[in-house]
Order: structure tokens, then sequence, then C-alpha cells
């Protein structure tokens, strides 16, 4: 099931086999590791993680909205159908956000573990580490960082552990 | 028409102190060095805001200094004499680097001093109030999209810096940094600047830092398109230690910020290339040319950091 279920995320699986491993995800076991895997894909990505409890806030938010019943007169543009389509997007994402936030409320060490996961491997890819003894090298040329004093203690303190550089060989 | 009394205020409220750029910046670096004081500093960078307590202490031409971070893991940063060390008691990590910069504030190259005034509109605008003191507003004005803009506040008596902001060319704010309150020539004594931790517990890691010393030489490599504004202050190689070859180290300055470009063989590091990091007002490039890898680094927009680094060559 999981290597399905990382094929249905890759776009890899065959037309056939899509009604029966999208049921499958049904299952709570499924869609924790359905759930592990975006976080890890994301992680790699850098995509930013979602707050604790974005899919509620998203939700009583979302419900806020007004709702427009009324039909629009004839769209001049396809703007119309992308608003729809747009529409039809955000609430799959609720659904999908609701899902997730039930199935995961069962199983937080698994959650747990694909963020450890996934922390070790976006250590070994991050792109944005900047070698520390180059930032030193170079402070010293700066007339900006002379007069500022603490600015680049500064940004060391707010700086994550993990962007310390590995050591090159 | 203005009472001779009102007339005299205005002249004092703008007086003609280091009216010249480089005067002014040598003021405010020897400011920061010569004053003991103790302050909250609150530094911006892109949505982030972190707090942090700074005391300063200069005991007889020696400087002391420790900055404490009030939110988040309690990081603290010493520096003593020659060395900083950054404590990082949640990765129970501290880092060891020697003092490099302001050691003394670097003198400027008479083209740099020229660059200052061509590129950059140098004025002293109307004070305010920060943290509770006085200061002036100094601006550096960018002629052209090639660098950003900084406006800084400094004490209209001691030229001590209490704010500083970056702004990129959409006035946007890139970085800043401001005293919420400071005491200026406080009372400080020297346990006061002491690390939390005499010495180091012995589960954590120590990683020791160090910048090599850098020979003036010809490293056989040229930026063939460097952005107005900018001339090469420094060329050499510089050994790094646990690096086997020697990196080669080209700066540039504009007078107000310097831009590093360093060269290394690809083979002896195998870090991605092509990508580009941003660290508060600090953009990093690093892009692969031929069998050499190419990181440029500097307090600059991206798009000249990255044309700087697409334009190393060799001689």
């Amino acid at each position: 099931m999981n290597e399905n279920i990382s094929r249905l995320m890759d776009g890899e699986l065959e037309l056939g086999e899509l009604d029966g491993v999208c049921a499958g995800l049904k299952r709570p076991d499924a869609m924790a590791t359905w759930t592990c895997y975006h976080v890890i894909g994301e992680t790699l990505r850098g995509t930013p993680t979602l707050a604790a409890g974005y899919a509620e806030r998203f939700a009583v938010r979302l419900a806020a909205e007004p709702t427009v019943l009324a039909p629009r007169p004839r769209p001049a543009s396809g703007a119309a159908t992308w608003i729809f389509a747009a529409a039809a997007t955000v609430a799959a994402v609720t659904v999908v956000g609701w899902t997730a936030m039930s199935v995961l409320g069962d199983t937080p060490t698994a959650v747990a573990k694909a963020g450890e996961a996934s922390a070790v491997n976006a250590a070994r890819v991050r792109p944005s580490a900047v070698p520390a003894d180059f930032l030193l090298a170079h402070q010293e040329y700066s007339p900006a960082a002379a007069i500022q004093g603490v600015g680049p203690y500064l940004r060391a303190v707010g700086t994550q552990v993990t962007d310390e550089p590995a050591e090159r060989p | 028409m203005l009472a001779p009394a009102a007339f005299l205020a205005l002249m004092v409220v703008a007086p003609a102190r280091a009216d010249d750029p480089t005067q002014w910046l040598a003021r405010v670096a020897q400011a920061a060095r010569q004053h003991n004081y103790i302050g909250t500093i609150v530094y911006q960078r892109g949505n982030r805001v972190e707090t942090s307590r700074i005391i300063h202490l200069n005991q007889g031409g020696k400087e002391y200094e420790k900055l404490l971070s009030l939110d988040g893991p309690a990081r603290e940063v010493v520096r003593s004499q020659g060395e900083v060390r950054f404590y990082y008691p949640d990765a129970k990590f501290v880092r060891v680097e020697p003092r490099t910069f302001r050691n003394a504030f670097p003198s400027l190259s008479p083209e740099q001093q020229k660059s200052l005034k061509e590129y950059y509109d140098f004025k002293i605008v109307a004070g305010e109030r920060v943290g509770g003191v006085a200061a002036d507003i100094v601006v550096f004005e960018p002629k052209d999209g090639l660098r950003y803009g900084h406006r800084f506040w400094s004490d209209a008596t001691t030229g001590l810096l209490l704010k500083a902001r970056v702004v990129n060319e959409r006035g946007e704010v890139v970085e800043q940094f401001a005293f919420t309150d400071i005491q200026i020539n406080a009372k400080v004594d020297k346990a006061m600047v002491e690390p939390s931790w005499p010495a180091v517990p012995p589960d954590w890691t120590v990683k020791e830092l160090s910048a090599g010393d850098v020979a003036p030489h010809d490293t056989g490599w040229a930026v063939t398109r460097v952005p107005p504004g900018f001339t090469k202050i420094m060329e050499g190689f510089r050994k790094l230690r646990g690096r086997q070859n020697p990196v080669a180290h080209l700066v540039f300055s504009d007078g107000l910020v310097a831009i590093s470009v360093f060269v290394e063989p690809f083979a002896s590091a195998p870090a991605p290339t092509g990508m580009q990091s941003v660290q508060g007002g600090l953009n990093i490039y690093s892009v692969k040319q031929d069998d050499s890898l190419v990181t440029v680094m500097g307090e600059a927009p991206g798009a000249t950091v990255r044309q700087i680094g697409n334009s190393v060559a060799r001689r």
C-alpha cells in the first residue's frame, strides 16, 4: 500500500489502480502514511510547515466568508471559470485538511517520526547553509558590519543551529 | 520671520558635524567600541522579530561584550578581547571565532570614498528619539537599484548607533535593529560580561572557526562585470581550517557595504550550486564555474550578488 501511495503522489498510478488506492486511503494508517510522505516532501522542498490547528482556523474563516448566491450575469471572459476552479480547490483543501486532522489526532507519534526523518534529510540537502568561515572572512571588510557593532551577532543568535554548515572535507 | 532665539535653535538642531559620510561612519564605529552601555535590542528580518539584551564594556581599551537572546532558547554571544563565543544551549553547541572585524573600522580607500559620494545621497535629516535617547537620522539613499538603502539613527551626543534599517528598492524593510532602551555610559563591571557557562559542559560540542590568514596575491580569477560603484579592495588566498586547498577571496566594496567572492575547487566542495539564500540583509549565491565553486556574499540585493557570481572567470 505504501508504495502505491508514493506512486499516487508521483502521478505514476495506472488509471485502473486509482480507485482501489483512493479507497484504501480511507484507512487511518494509510492516511497517516499519505500525510507523512507529504510532510517529508514539503520539508525537502523547504515549504514552511503549517502551524498546528491550521485546518480548524481555515475552516472557521472559510465559514465566515459570505457566500454569493446570486448567479453571475454571463461572464465576459474566462475569469468566472477560474473562480469556480479556485473554489473547488479550496473545498478540496478543506476536506483533505479535516480528514488529515481527524486522523492525525490519533497518531501523533507517526507524524513526529515523519518530522524527524524529514528534518534529517532536509539538513543534508539544505542549500541555504552559509559556510560560517566564509561569513567570518567576509565580515572584516564590511564597513556596514563595523558600525553596526552587534548586528552580525544578532543574525547568529537568531539562526537555527541546523543552519550550521557541515564540515567540508 | 524667525525670532533670533528660534533661528539659533534651528542651527543647533542641524549642526555641521560629520557632514562627510566617511567621517560619520568612522565616528559611529569608534563610539561602538568606546562606550559602556546596557540595553535591549530588537532585531527584525523578514517577518521574524527577536529581542536581545546587550552589555558592552570597555575597560582600559580592552573590549568585552555579552549578547543574550531574550526569546526562544537562551542563547548567548560573549566577546572577550580577541575571541567571540556563541553558546547554543538548546543544541549543546559552542562556536568559537576569532574576532576579525571591529578591531578597527576599515579605513576606506579613495575609490570607496568616491563611490560613497557618487552612488549614495548622504544626508542628515531631522532627529527623533530612539530608546528614549535623542538621535540624529542619517540616510544613505542609493542612486541606482544595485544597492540597498541604509538609514541609521545615532545618539546625538556620543554617536553610538541606536537603530539601523536596510530597505530594498521597493522601500520594504529587509532588516533592522533598534534599541528599545539603552543606558549609555552605564556602570558595567566585568562579571556582567562573563558567559553563563564558565566552563563548557562536557557533553557539548565545541567548534572552532578560523577565517584564516589572507595574503594579498593575484588569484588568477576576475569578475568581468563588476556592478558600477564597486571597486576591488582585496584579493588573495585564504587557508581555511578543514580545507585542503586555499580558497581564493576577492572583495568588492562601494564604501558602505562589501561583497566577497570565494572560489574553491569544486571537488572539495560538494555543495549544491546555482542557489541563492538570504540571511537578513546578506545575500548569498553559489554557482559552478568550470571545475570551481564560486560563492558570493554581500549586503546587497540578490541581483547584484548574482551578477558578480555569474561573471567570475579566469583571467
